[in-house]
């Protein structure tokens, strides 16, 4: 993959580990993970560094027709690095946050329009239903593991994440990386995704940071220890 | 500002009424794409979480606030795990944050200013306030003797207990269970639900070995009495030369 191979320190998984783990595993219920259904590629930016840009694989599941929860991954193979969350709303849900909850997320009409979102193996005329309806959607991302600056583990604080909403953000080798990867063609996918449409009342003003960077920072606080 | 410390802002999504996530049930057609997705897509990094641990977490910047976590584990060698983190263990529960656990040898080769933000694990499992439901108590030793010298990072995303129907604001760090923090009612609550009682766990694992001395870092409220909120601020975006140059 593009982002950084960056290796996890410490000692192997022991074999009684691994065993004593597919036990429990094979005792235990799994239910908020069995409805993980959906495995979708696309790309961020750092909220205060759009020059910094990870590869993104998402694994989703629906709360509801309107709501989905997602794991991030920095890949897909069984090493794969836990590095983030998101989380997609409507239109309609979007519109209800909060003013100063808004620009924290991101639009996703261009990175579906332009291609660059997609399920792998899923055949892209059936995947073309789903994405009709994620170009209309918001999401809101956060990352926890700087990979792509070679952290090993997760280090820092968590990083708000940006999609693209234009042509020249995305740099060409880690697009044509995935394109390789994958057997898909971001331009013709384009083509084929020429009739769909954002957000029916426009790309909110306040998404995408409202046009601004963002970013987090730790303060400390008084705590009281009295409920 | 959308601090992890700050109420929201009212509006129809930030507190109580309605349920949590708002939005129409899933329909017909939605179904059939996820059931076609779950058949050609593989869920590899998914199915390597083998590990189902339900403890209680506390707010970072609140020690007094608590919640029931759910951590969905998997490991990424001996020393290292990830965890998706819910509210529940049902079908519908709320992805509410990360967390990662490292071993005692990992963490303190940890940046000093790095280990604040991290919590030791050794009290909330040998009190019985982390169990791994539905396994034999005989089995949980086994597991949580490789975990009761870990240290945690937790990154809460989605404040449900607070009425929050979507995730706001920034991301709160949360801590773990210390002396004299678990609320009896919710204890109670999640042992009546799994049947065990936190009391005769921690009898079972008081042999359980623990770290000599959990690291003064870690913990950070206990010692310090200070606690730390995230703030979202603001700033000039830092863009590719190109699209810098272009722009007027």
């Amino acid at each position: 993959m593009a982002s950084a191979q960056v290796d996890v320190p410490g000692n192997p998984t022991s074999t009684g580990t691994a065993l004593l783990e597919t036990a429990t595993a094979a005792i235990q219920g799994f239910h908020p993970i069995n409805k993980i259904h959906q495995h979708l590629c696309a790309f961020h930016f750092y909220g205060d560094d759009m020059t910094r840009q990870v590869e993104a694989h998402h694994f989703c599941s629906h709360q509801n027709e309107e709501m989905r929860q997602c794991l991030i991954y920095d890949g897909e193979e069984l090493g794969a690095k836990l590095i983030g969350v998101e989380y997609l709303i409507s239109e309609a849900l979007f519109l209800a946050l909060p003013d100063e909850e808004k620009p924290l997320w991101h639009s996703h009409e261009y990175e579906v329009k332009s291609g660059l979102l997609f399920m792998p193996r899923v055949p892209a005329a059936v995947q073309r239903k789903e994405m009709e309806q994620v170009s209309k959607t918001y999401g809101k991302t956060y990352h926890f593991w700087q990979v792509d600056r070679g952290d090993h583990l997760p280090l820092g604080l968590p990083q708000l994440m940006m999609a693209f909403t234009q042509d020249g953000q995305l740099r060409q080798d880690l697009a044509t990386d995935v394109e390789k990867r994958y057997g898909v063609s971001f331009e013709e996918e384009r083509e084929m995704r020429k009739h769909m449409t954002g957000p029916d009342q426009g790309i909110h003003p306040l998404a995408n940071g409202a046009g601004k960077g963002q970013r987090l920072e730790l303060r400390e606080v008084d705590i009281s220890l009295v409920a | 500002m959308s601090s992890s410390d700050q109420e929201p802002q009212p509006a129809p999504v930030a507190g109580s009424d309605g349920p949590t996530p708002p939005g129409k049930a899933m329909t017909l057609e939605r179904k059939l794409i996820d059931e076609g997705a779950q058949i050609l897509q593989s869920k590899k990094p998914v199915s390597q979480m083998k590990q189902h641990l339900c403890s209680f977490a506390l707010y970072g910047h609140d020690p007094c606030r608590q919640i029931e976590a759910h951590h969905y584990a998997a490991r990424l060698n001996e020393e290292v795990l990830q965890c998706a983190v819910y509210d529940s263990d049902s079908p519908s529960a709320r992805l509410i944050g990360v967390e990662y656990i490292v071993s005692e040898a990992i963490f303190e080769k940890l940046p000093a200013e790095e280990q604040k933000l991290w919590h030791s694990h050794a009290y909330a499992i040998k009190s019985g306030a982390l169990t791994c439901p539905g396994v034999p108590e005989v089995m949980q030793r086994q597991e949580l003797k490789g975990l009761a010298k870990t240290y945690g990072k937790f990154w809460c995303t989605w404040q449900v207990d607070r009425g929050d129907r979507l995730p706001l604001g920034a991301p709160a760090l949360m801590m773990s269970m210390q002396t004299g923090m678990a609320q009896p009612e919710m204890v109670k609550r999640r042992d009546e639900k799994y049947e065990v009682s936190s009391e005769a766990l921690k009898e079972s694992r008081k042999e359980m070995p623990e770290p000599e001395k959990i690291h003064p870092n870690a913990d950070y409220w206990k010692l310090h009495g200070k606690g730390f909120a995230v703030d979202v601020v603001q700033m000039d975006m830092n863009s590719p030369p190109a699209l810098a140059a272009s722009a007027i």
